[in-house]
């Protein structure tokens, strides 16, 4: 369970943490930057996992039903595009996939999810989002940070740097890459202009997941080198004084080291049942690679880690969710790979009482066309499309079973309860007990925020206690 | 239909009571949620403004957009609004996907009737309400006292301290004064002569000694340079998703690397920044190659992306950039504050950003030669011997193509008849003027390389058609960036066309639907030792198909004459490129974008400069106006200009400026904490010729800059240590971190200046645009000399607060994070050059004491302590020297500088 850091000092009286315990009494924000911090108001929600589904994956294929594209299957858009919007009004496109109603909320699901489907009544499914940029790399800078530009904060930055994170020995807020960086590359995850230490950390698939964690030195080796580095440091510290920062990077060793053996504990299945090695699907060549990383996920939950985000995995032949041609087969693929681990996770953060605490968001940088692209030979696909999409949210304060919002009945515009990327950081914040008008950090001559100017909470998105 | 609406809005009239006309509380209630919900995905000054109508502002509905007001007062029947909620008019049908409500219909109609009260004046474009008089009396802007006589550094300091009731540490020791200062100057530690040389002279002057030979160290210019490049945002790549090169950045780092080395006076550098290819030209020293081009090069360094969706945008944002990088790294003033209104702090309007805006939209940013004249000749002396062969070879093309093009045709050059006014050659290759009716690279040569750039112009046809041929070699690379290309370059996505590589000229068609309508200008590129191209004629047209003419080709060339050429030209030398600002033809004024939004446009701005600063705009309407601007910072600005410089001077040799915010002089910023002080050193850099060298030993030779950093009885009064009792302890930046490390082990190669190192990429480095991986070591050089790729920043140097290349970053952070240990105790560079070390000392000393001893000395500038040498030699007894290197690698004694 996460210690405190007074709880680690102590613990730690023969490590570099002793040397530092007197002036680090009064922890502030340089020595201790994941210092757990109170939030502006009591929220449920404590850890946040964000399913990011990077390439646009199609609302009308998915969650947002409409059985007018099959009525009109083949004809002009009938309603003025937006400016500048790829695509051609030409042909809209039914889903090629049958949609039902499931659960209490009778929501209507694809076939594509057919387990998520099993949970609706735990998602808040948002059926009108909408952004401005429909191209990749705005639009995924756009949806982590609220400018589509580099450099930004991303959203998991904003969160930690507002609340600190509770667990002591691995980062609070974690990447994992299963495969599959998005355009934007690593500043998706960056800390902007908030300090480097609320920067996200990528832990990849594989043996070694996080970069230099792995030590070249055998155990014993390491400690002996750590004594004596201990030993100089001290002496060090003596003579130049006491200052903070020498001192933060001395207890920031503690931390490191402690990281060396709580990422392989991390992802050490072992001692996982049978059942929920199942429920994740990592007995099954299709879903291993996400299940891993749900299972992860779900055990950074445990560990009390602030922010964790998923990537797409990466499928044979399929870029990501961005099927401009052969939709069938690309989102066929990236479902297959995702519906199963990202339903297990639900149940099993559910089962464990944690998805109380945790904040589920699933979605894109914006979604698909309702009128086909044409892929040749490859089959049709649908262009990007930021105009009206579908994401959903569940658990941490959420209000499950409801479908909120609506796309035009092509599914091209949101016309009701429109739910802007803005106003989306805002309620992801709200829920985590953060006001997005105050949670600032002075930069550039202003007080920046993750909305900007912008943003409103959508309080029917949250439960009522 | 209609007057069934009146008459339920009247009906919603007479709900809200007995007496009452439509109240700004009816329009809060009922009208701005239905605009806000139903029309501002669209009509928005935030989104789209489609037809040029925003409703989310009084003075937008008020202007209207293509179709004129959209709403008159008291008259819904005239209202353009209603006609389209209506959908009386099937042309005009809003909003596009479904029909308001009845109810919706009659409270527009009612709020429209009852003379649309609407209290939305922001979004209007607003006088300004600056006082610009009361403004210049602020601190910073305020004029430099004369110099005091006989005033030095620590005159002001003691007497802030002498009035806390705070005494000044004590000087610090030679080693750590000879360890900061050589950090501080060069960026590297001190070698053991250098120390030994420093403890042996005993003669006052000793300190002086050190810094003169420090200052002339070329090791000096790479240290300021990166101060510098974080000003500036230095990278070597677009960013954005591809990550594309911009292959000459470089010479922009070796130009700045160069200003640090030659004390370039200050105001030199800032005219060569902003008006270089404007102001009398300078020669590197080499001679080759013009040196005060190069400054501009700074506009261009900005994220750049790969394809826009709204081009306009685009232009904003990258003008928006340049201008936040202007005013924070020469005047300390967040001027980009400015861009939607008035700046909320400071005396900075709109208007003024809009100036601004005009001057840098009226600048073209573009590959160019920079060869100097001696060097043109040069080559021109080879090549002619080159012609005279090829003259014998190759007569002259084929005969010339009759008139091709068309009624409707726009002819952007025609080679055949056309000299290349409009065009600016750089390079040798291109020659002065075309050849045999062609714009041609080749001239016989290959090996000349040239640029052929031509001025922006709006793009109104539909279709590019241009008749060439050509040779590039590298064609597999991403086109718009191949060394032989033929661009439309456009600020959201060039056109590249390819061209056949079969000695023909054909003609190759693109069509220009996402460009048209933007501002766009050619570029006929040949950066190839082995590549050619050759253009006869550019049309736009709104035909699709290019004018007739077949394919023709060139005469074949005897082999032997072939090889005697082909000897002669690969002596031709390179040519110089650089990414340098130019003129436009016609320069233009900005529109306020209302609201920061390029598709809301307001008032033209004359171009010119802040008017807190110079209220004039005359001088600016001559070209760019960036002459003026240059011309204005280095006088009309210079006290603010030079404050802010001394300042970012001070920051580096203390660790905090006098100002703390050093990229921010404005009134959310910080005071000074010695303003006297402050403006005697101004006072002194202008005085000086604005020599940064002479700024260097003036700070460096004050006691304060050589006081210990023992805190005593500071601590409690002064814990921020702003009055400076005592020296900052400071961590080292991430380059100087890995810098040490290369010197220590003694792999560094110390060569100064060229093209940069592609970085070493781990498997943990990931996305598009990803290069192949370079060494692991770097080739050994030091870290400025790694390429700046955007997206691919190095690790390593990253988890020591690298800053990232959004914007101007004076001020870096020192951060706490994990990655920082888990590099210093895992990673394989690392633990290479504690190896590479170790082994190196080992092979110096063969006694273990004297090995111990020159390990610490080397990293720490200090012999080791009684206590050391024992826990060192318990350590080896079971532990390897490269062990020992490691943890000295990992002491904070190694990263932190006292």
């Amino acid at each position: 369970m996460p210690l405190t850091r007074r709880e680690m000092l102590m613990r730690s009286a023969n490590g570099f943490g002793a040397l530092a315990l007197a002036t680090l009494m009064a922890e502030d924000r340089a020595t201790d930057p994941m210092k757990v911090r109170p939030a502006h108001f009591p929220a449920k929600a404590r850890s946040v996992i964000f399913l990011f589904m990077d390439g646009g994956p199609s609302h009308v294929d998915t969650f947002d039903y409409k059985p007018a594209l099959e009525k009109h299957r083949g004809e002009k858009l009938p309603i003025p595009m937006a400016p500048n919007a790829p695509g051609s009004p030409a042909k809209l496109m039914p889903s090629p996939w049958k949609f039902r109603q499931y659960g209490e909320s009778g929501a209507w699901v694809s076939d594509l999810f057919p387990h998520v489907a099993t949970c609706v009544d735990d998602l808040a499914i948002i059926r009108s989002l909408h952004g401005e940029h429909s191209e990749h790399t705005a639009g995924n800078y756009f949806m982590h940070s609220g400018s589509s530009l580099q450099g930004r904060p991303s959203v998991g930055s904003w969160v930690t740097y507002g609340l600190g994170s509770p667990c002591r020995d691995l980062p609070g807020f974690i990447v994992i890459d299963t495969g599959m960086i998005p355009p934007g590359g690593m500043d998706l995850f960056g800390s902007g202009f908030l300090p480097a230490s609320y920067q996200g950390m990528l832990f990849r698939k594989g043996e070694h997941p996080v970069a230099d964690l792995h030590p070249r030195d055998s155990a014993n080796v390491q400690q002996a080198k750590l004594k004596l580095l201990e030993k100089l440091d001290r002496e060090a510290l003596a003579r130049y004084g006491a200052d903070s920062a020498m001192e933060a990077a001395i207890v920031n060793y503690e931390l490191a080291f402690r990281m060396q053996t709580a990422v392989p504990e991390l992802f050490d299945f072992t001692k996982e049942s049978e059942a929920t090695r199942k429920l994740y699907g990592l007995e099954e060549k299709d879903t291993e690679e996400f299940g891993r990383a749900c299972l992860a996920a779900r055990r950074m939950v445990e560990r009390g880690v602030r922010f964790i985000e998923l990537l797409s995995p990466r499928r044979q032949g399929v870029d990501r969710w961005d099927q401009h041609g052969r939709i069938e087969d690309g989102h066929g693929q990236n479902c297959k790979a995702t519906d199963q681990p990202i339903a297990a996770l639900i149940k099993d953060l559910k089962t464990r009482g944690l998805l109380d605490h945790t904040l589920l968001i699933w979605g894109g940088e914006f979604g698909r066309t309702p009128m086909a692209q044409d892929g040749g030979n490859r089959g049709p696909g649908r262009d990007h499309h930021p105009y009206g999409f579908t994401m959903w949210m569940a658990g941490g304060g959420i209000k499950g079973g409801q479908v909120y919002g609506s796309t035009d009945e092509f599914g091209y515009y949101a016309i009701e309860n429109k739910v802007h990327v803005h106003d989306l950081h805002a309620t992801i914040l709200h829920l985590l007990g953060l006001d997005h008008k105050k949670l600032t950090f002075h930069y550039s001559g202003r007080e920046m925020r993750l909305t900007d100017v912008h943003g409103n909470v959508v309080t029917d998105l949250l439960t009522m206690s | 239909m209609l007057g069934f609406r009146i008459s339920s809005a009247i009906l919603a009239l007479a709900a809200l009571g007995p007496a009452a006309t439509v109240h700004v509380e009816f329009f809060e209630k009922r009208i701005r949620p239905l605009l806000a919900a139903k029309c501002y995905a669209c009509h928005s000054a935030r989104t789209l403004a489609s037809g040029g109508l925003v409703l989310d502002s009084r003075a937008g509905w008020m202007k209207g957009g293509s179709r004129g007001q959209a709403i008159i007062p008291g008259q819904p029947e005239a209202s353009i609004l209603i006609q389209a909620v209506t959908h009386s008019d099937p042309a005009l049908s809003m909003p596009p996907a479904a029909k308001l409500t009845e109810a919706e219909l009659a409270d527009l109609t009612a709020w429209i009737a009852g003379g649309a009260p609407d209290p939305r004046t922001d979004a209007a474009p607003r006088a300004s309400g600056i006082d610009f008089a009361k403004g210049r009396q602020y601190w910073a802007f305020q004029p430099l006292p004369a110099a005091k006589p006989g005033a030095r550094i620590d005159t002001f300091l003691l007497a802030a301290l002498r009035s806390n009731g705070l005494v000044p540490a004590p000087p610090a020791d030679k080693r750590t004064l000879l360890r900061r200062v050589t950090f501080d100057l060069t960026g590297l530690p001190p070698t053991r002569k250098e120390l030994d040389e420093f403890l042996a002279d005993r003669s006052p002057r000793a300190f002086e000694k050190v810094i003169d030979r420090l200052l002339a160290s070329p090791h000096h210019g790479e240290r300021w340079a990166r101060h510098w490049l974080d000003l500036v945002r230095f990278a070597e790549t677009t960013g954005h998703e591809f990550d594309t090169d911009r292959p000459d950045a470089w010479r922009y780092r070796d130009y700045i690397i160069r200003a640090f080395n030659d004390d370039l006076p200050y105001n030199r550098l800032i005219q060569e920044h902003i008006a270089g290819d404007i102001v009398s030209p300078r020669l590197a020293f080499s001679g080759m190659h013009y040196d005060s081009p190069l400054g501009t090069s700074f506009l261009a360094l900005g994220e750049e992306r790969n394809a826009a969706d709204d081009v306009g945008e685009v232009r904003a944002e990258k003008i928006d950039n340049q201008i936040d990088v202007f005013s924070k790294t020469f005047l300390g003033l967040t001027v980009a504050c400015a861009r939607c209104h008035d700046h909320k702090f400071d005396p900075i309007s709109n208007k003024d950003y809009y100036a601004l805006y005009g001057i840098l939209d009226s600048t073209q940013i573009a590959e160019s030669g920079i060869d100097s004249p001696a060097h043109l000749r040069e080559i021109a002396s080879i090549h002619a011997k080159v012609e005279a062969i090829h003259r014998g070879i190759h007569p002259s093309a084929d005969s010339p193509q009759p008139e091709l093009a068309r009624a409707g045709d726009s002819v952007v050059a025609d080679f055949r008849k056309d000299n290349y006014t409009g065009w600016r050659a750089g390079g040798a290759a291109f020659g002065s003027a075309p050849r045999n009716g062609l714009a041609d690279s080749f001239r016989g040569a290959a090996e000349l390389t040239g640029t052929l750039v031509s001025s922006s112009f709006k793009v109104s046809k539909q279709y590019l058609h241009v008749r060439l041929s050509g040779h590039a070699p590298d064609n597999g690379r991403r086109r718009e960036t191949a060394k032989v290309r033929f661009n439309l370059v456009a600020e959201g996505r060039p056109v590249v066309i390819a061209f056949d590589d079969d000695g023909k000229m054909a003609w190759k068609t693109s069509g220009l639907k996402r460009q048209f309508g933007e501002s766009a200008y050619f570029e006929i590129i040949d950066r190839s030792r082995q590549g050619y191209i050759r253009v006869e004629q550019i049309i736009l047209s709104d035909n699709r198909e290019p004018p007739a003419g077949e394919p023709s080709g060139f005469p074949a060339e005897p082999a032997g004459l072939v090889a005697r050429r082909n000897q002669i030209a690969a002596s031709i030398p390179d040519s110089y490129f650089a990414l340098i600002a130019q003129e436009e033809a016609t320069p233009r004024n900005a529109r306020i974008h209302i609201r920061g939004d390029h598709h809301n446009l307001g008032e033209e701005v004359p171009r010119g400069f802040l008017r807190v600063l110079q209220d004039d705009p005359a001088p600016y309407q001559h070209g760019s106006g960036r002459k003026a601007l240059a011309e204005a910072l280095t006088h009309t600005a210079a006290p603010l200009v030079a404050r802010v410089m001394v300042n970012r001077v001070w920051k580096h040799h203390f660790g905090h400026g006098l100002v703390r915010t050093v990229d921010n002089f404005g009134s959310t910023g910080e005071r000074p904490s010695h303003p006297e002080l402050l403006d005697h050193l101004a006072r002194r850099f202008i005085d000086n010729g604005w020599s940064i060298k002479a700024l260097h030993r003036e700070i460096l030779l004050s006691r304060a800059y050589q006081m210990s950093s023992a805190a005593a009885a500071a601590r409690q009064k002064d814990p921020d240590n702003r009055l400076l009792s005592h020296f900052h302890v400071r961590r080292l930046e991430a380059e100087a971190i890995r810098d040490s490390m290369l010197a220590v082990s003694g792999d560094l190669y110390p060569a100064v200046y060229g093209p940069g190192v592609v970085p070493h990429i781990s498997p943990y480095q990931d996305g598009r645009g990803k290069p192949e991986s370079g060494p692991l070591d770097g080739d050994r050089r030091r870290s400025i000399y790694i390429q700046v790729r955007r997206n691919f920043l190095t690790p390593m140097l990253l988890a020591f607060d690298y800053p990232l290349p959004a914007t101007t970053a004076g001020r870096r952070g020192v951060s706490t994070v994990p990655s920082q240990p888990l590099i210093l105790m895992n990673n394989e560079f690392v633990t290479r050059q504690a190896y590479h070390w170790a082994a190196r000392v080992t092979a110096e000393h063969s006694n273990a004491g004297t090995r111990i001893e020159a390990m610490f000395l080397e990293a720490f500038a200090r012999p080791p302590l009684p206590t050391e040498v024992a826990g060192v030699k318990q350590f080896l007894t079971e532990r390897s020297w490269a062990d020992l290197a490691h943890v000295l690698f990992n002491a904070k004694e190694f990263i932190f500088v006292r």
